[in-house]
């Protein structure tokens, strides 16, 4: 038989197992909450309100750095460098094609560069201006050196006034990279006059990009990341790469 | 003797086991658990969802108009960043996207691809897209175009140019093949001979084929190859790409009578260079590719598609 003061312990043993359980849940069960809050505000709230308000700045970027990592870094560098040899723009440099707006980040992200989506970006791209036959192999060196002289490189002097001609005449580069040659958001050409390159600057890259012209892509997220995820790493990158201006 | 009740003494007492207690919490545990099960299976509405989804702006009959969209839409339509929009304005273009969420929801139910051409044609555009969109970022190299141009160089040339006349001795009663042959044979001869065309028309019974009635330039009667090829069978045509001005056909065998092909100018097509042809090269080669996936993909489709065909048109 056993005796009251056994049976009492018992009964606050069996009271403080249970209390635990309760405080263990009930510890848990908030923390998840308030995750989920935090979340919903996350993907309620405008995306440059994200990027201004500390207390969901500081989670996004939490949440969008492994998603960056695992998704994006390959392409876009561990520094989100990026890498000219496929055309993969230099964030770290604000080198933002399509504009840095938080709005037009998550679009690029959502459905991409070109990827076959049909709200991808995909308004131009870059002819083979030489293969196509719009201008001579001749007209394409000259148009080089125009460039050349634009980023203040070494350059040809009567060659690049010969491109000049062709960049806002036969050759219509202008027409995309704008008259004043830094680029056009909308269309997502990128700026000819350095120091920072899509490709690359030298001659040699530059020839390669009106002999054949260029195709970039980035795939379409939408059916890959979820939404948070996608705002997220919108926001991972776009504090990444520090309050810069796009290049236009 | 005590009769047994359903509640004896112990039942209330939880310092003491009591079987009866354990059966009865057990058995309300079921019932609760069976109600709850019922209640949820008889009055569930799927996945019905009833508040909007963070990353939605709205929801038009449980499918989410993404936030994303309606920002970018926002900023497209008035030329703003997003953050610079008034709420007037999202909120018009919210609307707006709810009624076109709708007129495409009331689309689906009533099947309009299946009627409508153009809804059915922008669908087929659209997945096609989608498909060759791989095929379209192709770039092919200076070596690739140069090996595909060697590869099928016969068909880099400028367009040749013809004019011509197609005589038939037609086949009918009273005329039989040997007969046809040898006339066509002797017509032949003559116009080889250079005798005048109408003579030996009138000499052999010849009469125009017509093939080549409403073709050709108005002055001249010059055709494109192409034309020529398009208006005449493989056979023919085949006899007339050999022939040079004045030549004259051996007889050919068709099933209204022997064809004779007289050459009155013939202006050979001309080999294009690889850098002449390049432009063509470059279209070719993405054709090509283009062709091959969506051949690749109707495969597919097909493979996993159930399709029965009315039987006179399964042999």
């Amino acid at each position: 038989m056993m005796s009251s003061d056994a049976r009492r312990g018992q009964v606050l043993y069996h009271w403080a197992i249970s209390l635990g359980i309760l405080l263990i849940v009930g510890i848990s069960g908030g923390s998840w909450l308030s995750r989920m809050a935090l979340r919903r505000q996350l993907l309620e709230a405008d995306p440059s309100r994200v990027l201004s308000n500390p207390s969901l700045l500081g989670p996004a970027v939490r949440l969008g750095a492994p998603v960056y990592r695992k998704h994006c870094e390959h392409c876009h560098g561990v520094n989100l460098e990026g890498d000219p040899k496929r055309g993969v723009p230099n964030l770290a440099r604000h080198y933002w094609l399509y504009g840095n707006d938080p709005v037009d980040v998550e679009h690029t992200i959502y459905y991409g560069i070109r990827s076959g989506n049909s709200q991808a970006r995909n308004v131009a791209e870059m002819p083979a201006l030489i293969r196509t036959g719009q201008i001579t192999a001749g007209d394409g060196r000259d148009v080089v050196q125009y460039l050349e002289s634009l980023s203040g490189q070494p350059h040809d002097s009567a060659a690049a006034i010969r491109g000049r001609s062709i960049y806002y005449n036969k050759g219509n580069c202008y027409d995309c990279h704008a008259n004043d040659a830094r680029g056009v958001i909308d269309y997502g050409t990128p700026p000819l006059r350095g120091p920072v390159w899509l490709y690359g600057g030298d001659p040699e890259t530059l020839f390669q990009s009106v002999l054949n012209g260029r195709h970039g892509q980035c795939p379409a997220w939408v059916s890959v990341l979820t939404p948070l995820q996608i705002r997220a790493v919108s926001v991972y990158m776009l504090t990444s790469t520090s309050k810069g201006a796009s290049h236009t | 003797m005590r009769r047994p009740t359903l509640v004896d003494q112990d039942f209330f007492d939880v310092r003491k086991p009591s079987v009866r207690r354990s059966m009865t919490l057990l058995a309300l545990g079921a019932v609760t658990g069976l109600v709850l099960a019922g209640y949820g299976l008889f009055t569930a509405k799927g996945t019905r969802s009833r508040r909007v989804p963070a990353e939605a702006v709205a929801l038009v009959n449980q499918r989410p108009i993404l936030r994303s969209d309606f920002m970018t839409q926002t900023q497209t339509q008035f030329f703003l960043p997003f953050a610079q929009t008034r709420y007037a304005d999202r909120k018009k273009v919210l609307q707006d996207m709810i009624d076109e969420e709708l007129m495409m929801q009331r689309g689906l139910e009533i099947d309009l691809p299946s009627y409508d051409p153009n809804v059915r044609s922008a669908l087929v555009a659209g997945v096609e897209l989608e498909v060759t969109a791989d095929v379209l970022a192709l770039q092919p190299s200076a070596e690739e175009m140069r090996a595909y141009y060697e590869e099928h160089k016969a068909k880099y040339s400028s367009e040749g140019l013809m004019r011509l006349r197609e005589l038939v001795a037609k086949s009918g009663p009273g005329r039989s093949a040997a007969q046809l042959r040898d006339t066509s044979e002797a017509a032949v001869a003559a116009l080889r001979k250079g005798d005048a065309l109408e003579a030996v028309m009138k000499a052999f019974g010849l009469v125009d084929s017509g093939r080549f009635m409403d073709a050709g330039h108005i002055d001249t009667g010059d055709m494109f190859q192409f034309a020529v090829k398009d208006k005449t069978d493989a056979v023919t045509y085949q006899a007339a790409t050999g022939l040079k001005d004045g030549e004259v056909s051996d007889p050919i065998p068709l099933a209204d009578g022997v064809h004779l092909l007289l050459m009155i100018s013939h202006r050979f097509p001309v080999p294009q260079s690889f850098e002449e042809a390049q432009n063509r090269v470059w279209t070719d080669i993405k054709t090509e590719a283009q062709a091959r996936v969506r051949g690749a993909n109707l495969v597919y489709l097909r493979n996993r598609a159930d399709i029965m065909i009315a039987p006179e048109y399964t042999k």
